[in-house]
């Protein structure tokens, strides 16, 4: 399998490896794919009180493209609000990473891992909250 | 052998598909009751190339021989690490590979017994050469270097067989202090020129990727077209974490000490960063138990 370059920096040098406490004000957790199927993204955003994500972290078990794909999207989302980041598009992960078609599952788990991220953070803090604490 | 029997089946044939045990070897109770009074022919691989396991021939051979049943057994892997004695397996068909034991690519061999006697049909037709089983001129220079690499192979077996054994122990060694090692496959009967292990919690094409100093496959078959684990792994019931996590190493004419010691400190860091990386690690880490996860299969 030949990577690209992006690729293997990305899993030589991944971004926001980590984890945030489990109590930390503002984090949302979106945990997706299978150990079955290869691969499991743990994507976490920490949100401000402007609604726009601070900060993310993720853990990935999976082949180099799935750890550049979530690595990736950590950069992505930061400075996103929820909305936006919610806009992100796995074509877009696979275009900047030059994934070949065999990998592009990978770049869909890092979309649904921030949808995941967003879904958990609406559920804990509701819906109107990034709205809410922006207007406090 | 697999696809060759999915062809059989396609043509009207059945079959029976034997796991093996858990340490990768097959139970000879288990494979006498899965002979049936029609069975015509068993096949079996003398060595696994993905675990290294060695399969108990010579009494399989008995059971077949008392049975009726024709006998063939793949030494592709067996050449020059095992002994491969036809004159007392009670094997009918044996074939062989040249490029698997230092020969060149495009050459192998099937030995046919003549007493008790084999009838084949013939594999190709023309003029009749080699008993009018595979008609064609045959590739000379290819049959000597066949013939060449399997000579120096059986004089060099023991000898060879005891060093690359001190090498995989070496290897082994390096691996003991790591958490969550899993070795595949029987240890005692096996090859030593191979050790498949598991590395819970890192995905074994990540691991590939980090070792580009090393030649070693998965077991999964990532890297090719499909994405399934290994159905080696799975046959030996080991769960779909350790199938994916697994690593085939194999030591050979050409690898020393040196190259053994190099591989172990190469592992150790990859292996430690791909679980700090791993949600998985994290999660056993913590103490939750990864079969009770409900997780949002793909």
């Amino acid at each position: 399998m030949a990577y690209s370059d992006k690729v293997i920096d990305h899993y030589e040098n991944p971004r926001n490896v980590g984890s945030f406490a489990k109590d930390e004000e503002g984090v949302a957790t979106g945990m997706v794919g299978a150990p079955a199927c290869g691969d499991v993204m743990k994507l976490q955003i920490k949100v401000g009180p402007n609604g726009v994500i601070e900060d993310a972290k993720f853990k990935t078990y999976g082949c180099g493209s799935a750890i550049a794909s979530s690595s990736l999207v950590t950069e992505w989302v930061k400075g996103k609000t929820l909305a936006e980041a919610a806009t992100i598009r796995n074509t877009q992960i696979a275009e900047e990473l030059a994934l070949p078609p065999v990998k592009i599952h990978c770049s869909i788990l890092a979309e649904d891992a921030i949808k995941a991220a967003v879904a958990d953070y609406r559920k804990k803090y509701g819906e109107d909250d990034a709205a809410k604490r922006a207007a406090d | 052998m697999l696809d060759t029997v999915r062809e059989l089946e396609r043509q009207g044939f059945s079959a029976t598909y034997l796991d093996p045990e858990p340490d990768g070897l097959v139970d000879l109770d288990k494979f006498r009751a899965a002979l049936r009074p029609d069975t015509t022919v068993a096949s079996v691989m003398f060595v696994n190339n993905e675990i290294g396991v060695i399969q108990p021939i010579a009494a399989m051979g008995e059971i077949c021989r008392e049975k009726g049943v024709i006998f063939h057994v793949d030494s592709a892997q067996a050449t020059g690490k095992v002994p491969v004695d036809l004159a007392a397996l009670k094997v009918d068909l044996m074939s062989f590979s040249a490029h698997k034991t230092y020969g060149p690519k495009g050459i192998g061999a099937l030995y046919v017994r003549r007493k008790p006697r084999v009838r084949l049909e013939a594999q190709m037709h023309g003029g009749g050469h080699e008993k009018g089983f595979r008609s064609g001129t045959l590739a000379t220079h290819q049959i000597v270097g066949m013939g060449e690499a399997f000579r120096l192979a059986r004089l060099e077996m023991a000898a060879e067989n005891e060093r690359i054994r001190m090498l995989r122990d070496r290897l082994l060694a390096g691996l003991k202090g790591m958490e969550e090692v899993y070795v595949n496959g029987d240890l005692d009967h096996r090859v030593p020129h191979n050790l498949n292990v598991s590395f819970n919690f890192v995905e074994g094409e990540s691991l590939i990727m980090g070792m580009k100093e090393l030649a070693v496959s998965s077991g999964s078959a990532c890297t090719s077209a499909s994405l399934e684990p290994s159905y080696v792994l799975r046959a030996l019931g080991r769960n779909d974490e350790l199938a994916h996590s697994s690593i085939r190493f194999t030591l050979g004419r050409w690898t020393t000490e040196a190259d053994v010691d190099f591989a172990v400190k190469l592992l150790q860091a990859r292996i430690g960063k791909l679980r700090e990386m791993s949600p998985l690690w994290e999660m056993y880490k913590e103490g939750i138990d990864l079969n009770t996860v409900q997780w949002a299969a793909h």
